[in-house]
């Protein structure tokens, strides 16, 4: 993925900082995050539950739960920015330039409607479509979205699929009006392990044919490593490393990244498979909770590598070859003994 | 869940929908098809019944407290009218006051308690305490004050016991909508960009729809008891033949004609008993939980 030009940035987020009011002023929920997604390109964020990447994906639709709001930074879809867009303006952006996907395909779906009249509102709400227009439209979708028998399923309700189909209607109607941006929030997680992979396959194709850049969620680093092509790691609300997946997943510079890669089980087969299986590494300690977020380094009290200069927070800083990291120590050359 | 089924080469045989699904279970359900085959009756009865029976329910057609024989069936009343002729004709007051004044509680609960459920807010402030304030209202008190107000013909009557009544509603919609609002597939159709009138019509009301059927078919079972008991009071419509009506006038003869006011107490009761079973079917067919049991 690298060294070819890359391409002009679909999203750039700069200096996202989101707060929850709280009884004693706003907490912060994201602080100073800053990352970009290519257009037709997929930017993964990752990180452990609680450090803000469902938040990042949620300010980036204006869909904030109540006293949540983003008060600092920016969001530029193609250059105009969504954190101070008028609430008309991001309706008519959301499902149509903007789409997102969620977590639950079992749930995602409307239980009274058919899978073809979901799609097909989309379209007609978007593109102004006629219900036959639309209908052929929505039957175009569940083609491309590989679904058999496309035009039997047109009627099925939601009920009436299984969890992977269920998701290939959300991605359908996600991408009926050819978005320019899609947040793909953990897709797979309720999905069973060859779902996954179809999913993730179906993903990638779609993105080829249309172009649309990916900003996916997911706790599975095997299908980042797969499927993104930048990586943004998340820990405690702000970005601690940022480039590209190749690089960063096989030798990553922040101390988190290299724990959360360490934690994660690798399948192992023919000659790999004899000996004893290395334990599994965990990061010690957890999360920091809202408002209870130290004043330096917000990964220090867990990190092995901390020292007195942690106490002053790390800025991002450029790490060579498109990609930047938020750790005193990058650059260190103490490090590379460590690791 | 979550199984892994999408590479199946078949295609479902047919979908079933929701809809289809209910009624199909509605028509096994013996409370309810009774309810509704009563219901229907009573609506036959009172749209075919006077024209073929040919008696005019206000004529004196026989000596006034003539007992049921060959010439009047069900008897006559204090003034020798018809007690049979009174009944075909009254059940269209009692039924068709009874239907439009369901309709107009459930419009005005299901726009009131719709919007309190899905703003939120100050807006649901306002309206719970509009709907509070009509809620301890004694309603058949107000009703009489609106009919004394405003006339007693049978649209006010109908509008009175429409507003008294939809209190109720409202606050089982204004729960239904805080329920459903949250839901998955709402957040996505507001992730989808859908205006408000479209995720508040569209989206939320079929799936807040089911217990808000039920509460209209018993709404409506209500409307036809509150006709009838200010008509009893003297305050119904005096143009308009009602069973509420026969049942006021002829009271004070009870012990004299037990027929004239026995058979409107009859009919009132069968009908609003039809309208609970059909209430009770209608449930039993929505909610999927009931009905496996069943």
């Amino acid at each position: 993925m690298s060294g070819t030009t890359i391409p002009p940035l679909a999203l750039s987020v700069e200096h996202l900082g989101v707060t929850l009011a709280g009884r004693d002023g706003p907490l912060p929920v994201l602080e100073d995050v800053s990352f970009g997604v290519p257009a037709g390109r997929t930017l993964a964020l990752i990180g452990e539950s609680g450090c803000g990447k469902s938040m990042a994906a949620l300010a980036l639709m204006g869909l904030l739960p109540e006293g949540l709001r983003c008060d600092t930074g920016a969001i530029r879809l193609l250059g105009e920015d969504l954190a101070v867009a008028p609430p008309a303006r991001l309706r008519a952006l959301r499902g149509s330039t903007l789409s997102m996907i969620f977590q639950e395909p079992m749930t995602a779906l409307n239980p009274v409607f058919t899978v073809g009249e979901q799609i097909a509102e989309t379209l007609r709400l978007h593109q102004g479509l006629d219900a036959a227009a639309a209908r052929a439209g929505a039957l175009e979708m569940l083609r491309k979205v590989e679904i058999p028998a496309a035009a039997q399923r047109l009627d099925a309700y939601p009920h009436q699929l299984s969890g992977g189909m269920r998701q290939r209607v959300m991605i359908a109607i996600a991408l009926a009006c050819r978005p320019r941006l899609l947040i793909a929030d953990e897709p797979t997680t309720a999905l069973d392990v060859t779902v996954q992979a179809q999913i993730f396959d179906l993903l990638k194709t779609l993105q080829r044919e249309t172009g649309t850049a990916i900003l996916l969620i997911s706790h599975d680093l095997h299908a980042v490593a797969d499927i993104a092509d930048e990586v943004a790691v998340l820990y405690a609300g702000t970005c601690v490393e940022t480039g590209p997946a190749s690089r960063v997943l096989a030798a990553p510079e922040h101390p988190y990244t290299r724990a959360l890669l360490a934690c994660s089980p690798r399948l192992r087969l023919g000659a790999a498979a004899a000996g004893p299986a290395p334990d599994l590494l965990e990061v010690p300690g957890m999360v920091p909770p809202l408002g209870q977020r130290g004043p330096g380094c917000r990964f220090a009290p867990r990190c092995e590598l901390a020292g007195a200069d942690c106490n002053h927070p790390p800025p991002l800083r450029p790490a060579g070859a498109g990609r930047a990291a938020a750790c005193w120590r990058v650059g260190d050359t103490t490090l590379e003994a460590v690791a | 869940m979550g199984g892994n089924r999408s590479t199946l080469p078949a295609a479902p045989a047919k979908p079933a929908s929701p809809a289809r699904e209910m009624l199909r279970h509605f028509l096994r359900h013996p409370a309810g098809m009774a309810g509704f085959l009563i219901l229907l009756a009573v609506a036959l009865a009172s749209l075919a019944g006077p024209g073929l029976y040919g008696v005019d329910p206000a004529d004196m057609a026989a000596a006034p407290f003539e007992p049921p024989g060959p010439e009047v069936p069900l008897g006559a009343d204090y003034l020798g009218r018809d007690v049979l002729a009174g009944l075909l004709i009254g059940g269209r007051a009692s039924l068709s006051v009874g239907l439009a004044a369901a309709l107009i509680s459930v419009l005005i609960g299901v726009a009131v308690g719709a919007l309190a459920g899905w703003f939120g807010g100050w807006v649901d402030r306002v309206l719970m305490k509009v709907t509070e304030f009509f809620q301890v209202l004694p309603s058949l008190l107000f009703a009489m004050v609106l009919v004394t107000l405003f006339g007693a013909s049978l649209g006010i009557i109908t509008f009175a016991i429409g507003v008294v009544s939809w209190p109720g509603v409202a606050r089982l919609t204004r729960a239904e909508y805080l329920r459903v609002r949250g839901l998955d597939y709402v957040r996505a159709a507001v992730a989808g960009g859908g205006r408000p009138h479209y995720l508040i019509l569209r989206v939320v009301l079929p799936n807040a729809l089911p217990p808000i059927i039920v509460a209209a078919a018993l709404a409506i079972g209500v409307a036809i008891l509150f006709e009838g008991g200010l008509s009893f009071l003297g305050l119904g419509d005096p143009n308009v033949i009602s069973w509420g009506m026969m049942l006021g006038q002829n009271r004070t003869y009870l012990l004299d004609a037990w027929w004239a006011v026995t058979f409107p107490g009859a009919a009132i009761f069968f009908t609003v008993l039809a309208v609970s079973l059909l209430g009770e079917g209608l449930n039993d067919a929505i909610n999927p939980r009931l009905r496996k049991r069943g």
